[in-house]
């Protein structure tokens, strides 16, 4: 217990440990939440800048004309300006007011700037437009035709026309039965709040290192001392440990309640999991912290070197720098992103968050158990029975 | 020639993170780079599509899944794996096939299709494609032909095509990767020179090299000028060798006028950061705090700015922010640049006047470091 609130205690002393593993997981945090929170939203559909060049031509395609009035309306697919001469069109094009102008010559035409998917819509709008006009045609034709085998007379009243303009416009406003399943959990960027806190769960390793590192007798002269004291050395590796499984458990709380209610993060909503989660995987970065400690033979910078370059080439893999990756390495080489334990971390936390189902959760929380388990157990045995005739 | 030997020195034993610092920026640079063949022809965007078949593969459905393979990129996905690609958006949307797809169509019935969307661009766009779809082969049904008729008719409908020009002669994909990289740069550049020039200033500033510089014979004005003239070197350095990668990975679209107001920028944006390292090196004194100072500075001006998320994508408050940093500034050249067709007095003066916006930048922070290193030589 002594030895437990004084390894506490030099652990919150240390400034520089502290911004590392309490301030930069939050504050990296805060730069994500700004750069990303727009993203998905500037992803969806928005209503499309478009000029029509109000020409003669243009007045006479009457079905061009309405469907563009109908398409422009409040709700509309395109927000349109309608410009007298052809010159306006190109100054606003020109300008990025708009995304592309439709002028009317003989043929319908669309002038856009580059390619892209406005465009690709814009096209794939008018081409609709002009397909409808030869449905009519067809169905024109098929009345005529009809008429001639009857022996009806037929003529091609204006009213007919509109009439069957007016059908097959209706039958293309008619709603078609889809039915969208998909999770209402779709955020990507979710993933990238999870690498953080898998950075964080790991990043604690150092917490655990130092406090490992105190006791060790070939770190510090406090390590000599302690060593040659009458206390036994499990009940001191063991206290060590706690106070900087603590501390650690405090830093990812901290992290949790600033993330949900500051960042927004969602993390579903089966809490009791997540809790187990987050513990779960600091007692990983924990492993990785002692396992680093005990058995690296070198200086305390070099150990926190390594156990940083660890968790950022984790966090790399599992989609930190570019959410893709996971994906890639998932797809690729899945048995890369089942020994990374910031990729069973973040993984954990997006099944939780896109799954109904547990199956992936439980296999992520038994493989991060394992990890731990396996690198503990190493470690002990290299600190077992360790003693020096002199050093 | 002591102190800039000592500069060498002390860069040597650190010139892993600034190796490091450019790999990133090669490594980012390089992975973003779209190798599409130059076009000056529209192309069409095509969404990425998973398609779960029930039903038969003939007549209709046959057509059906034809029209969807010419206007979308059907791609072949696990079945297990099709959740996990819809959220990293591998694809963007799902159809699946009800098993009365056919039938339904031929009997005027409207089939219950049932989807999975990202809800993006593409997947509204592929959500356009399927309704098109069922809209006109109804009609037709509703005409009275038969399943043939059907098909040969849409494919005669589906055949209009409208006619598409494109006005933008300049190579916009190339220009993409360029401004990419360039913008990635003010991350890296940024990191390289406030690191290394902090970690230089603090070792000058021990306090026992400090004392022994005083009594030597060395004037101090030539002291401190060398030491600025290392750290320029040093700059200009990182600099040229960041323009020489750029060049190998980039090619010669540099060499255009674009490019060259690209490479121009980020030379000036170089003399910003490296008077910002210096504010912050006057600042600090710390040796161990440097690492964190690093990762604040170029790390949140890189996000706030747009050099790893692009300027459109951010939100507006954020980008208000961003006004007060330099990254913005350099950033925002490098975007209208991209956008630039012709280069005139007219559309250059937006530029020039962002890059007035850096040379600002540049002298608040000296006046900045010599004000604080004045009232610090005053205390001792």
């Amino acid at each position: 217990m002594h030895n437990f609130i004084y390894s506490l205690r030099i652990l919150f002393k240390n400034k520089i440990l502290i911004f590392w593993t309490f301030a930069f997981p939050i504050l990296l945090g805060t730069f994500f939440y700004m750069a990303f929170s727009n993203i998905e939203d500037s992803e969806k559909l928005d209503r499309i800048s478009i000029a029509i060049v109000e020409n003669e031509a243009f007045e006479n395609r009457q079905i061009v004309k309405e469907a563009f009035e109908a398409l422009s309306d409040e709700e509309g697919l395109f927000n349109t300006i309608y410009v007298e001469e052809k010159k306006e069109a190109e100054r606003c094009l020109a300008n990025d007011e708009i995304i592309g102008y439709l002028f009317v010559e003989e043929e319908p035409k669309i002038v856009v700037k580059t390619s892209g998917i406005n465009q690709t819509i814009l096209k794939a709008t008018m081409e609709e437009i002009l397909q409808m006009e030869s449905i009519i045609q067809v169905k024109i034709e098929k009345r005529m035709q009809e008429s001639l085998e009857q022996g009806i007379a037929f003529d091609l009243t204006q009213d007919f026309f509109k009439q069957m303009a007016m059908d097959i416009r209706n039958a293309f406003e008619e709603e078609v039965s889809i039915k969208d399943i998909s999770s209402s959990h779709l955020s990507y960027t979710m993933i990238e709040f999870y690498t953080l806190i898998a950075m964080a769960c790991l990043y604690g390793g150092i917490l655990g290192m130092t406090s490992i590192n105190q006791i060790l007798p070939n770190m510090s002269h406090t390590g000599k001392r302690i060593s040659i004291s009458p206390a036994s050395k499990g009940k001191l590796i063991l206290s060590s440990v706690c106070a900087s499984f603590v501390t650690q458990l405090l830093g990812i709380f901290l992290l949790f309640l600033y993330t949900i209610f500051v960042l927004k993060v969602d993390y579903g909503n089966k809490f009791p999991f997540i809790i187990l989660l987050a513990f779960v995987g600091s007692l990983a970065g924990l492993s990785l912290g002692i396992f680093i400690a005990t058995c690296l033979k070198a200086n305390d910078n070099l150990k926190t070197s390594v156990i940083i370059a660890v968790t950022m080439l984790g966090c790399f893999l599992s989609g930190m720098m570019g959410i893709t990756m996971k994906y890639v390495i998932d797809k690729n080489v899945p048995i890369l992103n089942k020994l990374n334990p910031a990729s069973m971390i973040t993984d954990g936390f997006y099944s939780l968050y896109y799954y109904d189902t547990f199956d992936r959760f439980y296999m992520n929380v038994g493989s991060l158990l394992l990890f731990a388990l396996l690198l503990i157990g190493f470690s002990m045995y290299q600190l077992r029975r360790q003693t020096y005739d002199r050093i | 020639m002591t102190v800039f030997k000592t500069f060498l020195k002390v860069l040597n034993k650190n010139k892993f993170i600034v190796i490091l610092y450019s790999v990133i920026l090669v490594f980012f640079g390089f992975s973003n780079m779209q190798t599409k063949e130059e076009n000056t022809n529209f192309v069409s965007s095509k969404p990425d599509l998973f398609l779960m078949n029930e039903d038969e593969e003939v007549g209709l459905t046959k057509h059906f899944i034809e029209y969807l393979d010419k206007n979308t990129n059907i791609k072949n996905i696990e079945k297990d794996q099709i959740d996990d690609a819809l959220f990293y958006r591998d694809i963007n949307y799902i159809i699946y096939i009800p098993k009365n797809f056919r039938q339904d169509l031929l009997n005027g019935k409207s089939p219950e299709i049932q989807v999975k969307s990202t809800g993006d661009y593409q997947a509204s766009f592929a959500q356009l494609l399927l309704e098109k779809y069922i809209k006109v082969a109804s009609i037709y049904q509703k005409m009275g032909f038969s399943e043939e008729e059907i098909i040969e008719q849409m494919n005669k409908t589906f055949d209009h095509k409208v006619n598409i020009e494109i006005t933008s002669t300049l190579d916009t994909d190339r220009l993409e990767n360029v401004v990419f990289y360039y913008n990635f740069l003010s991350y890296s550049m940024l990191a390289g020179c406030v690191y290394i020039v902090c970690l230089l200033l603090s070792s000058f500033k021990n306090e026992k090299i400090r004392k022994r510089t005083i009594i030597s014979s060395m004037n101090d004005r030539k002291y401190n000028r060398i030491l600025l003239f290392s750290n320029g070197l040093f700059a200009l350095f990182l600099w040229l060798c960041y323009v020489v990668l750029s060049f190998v990975l980039l090619g010669d679209i540099l060499l255009s006028t674009h490019g060259l107001l690209i490479v121009f920028n980020s030379f000036l944006f170089t003399i910003c950061a490296l008077t910002i390292a210096f504010v912050i090196g006057t600042i600090v004194s710390n040796k161990n705090a440097i690492n964190g100072i690093v990762n604040v500075v170029a790390l949140g001006s890189s996000f706030l700015c747009g050099a790893f998320v692009p300027m459109e994508w951010l939100p507006k408050f954020v980008l208000d922010i961003a006004h007060l940093l330099p990254s913005y500034w350099y950033i925002k050249t490098n975007e209208l640049v991209k956008t630039i067709e012709k280069i005139n007095i007219d559309t250059i003066r937006p530029i020039l006047q962002n890059m007035g916006m850096l040379i600002v930048f540049i002298i608040l922070m000296i006046l900045i470091t010599n004000f604080i290193s004045h009232k610090k030589n005053r205390r001792n």
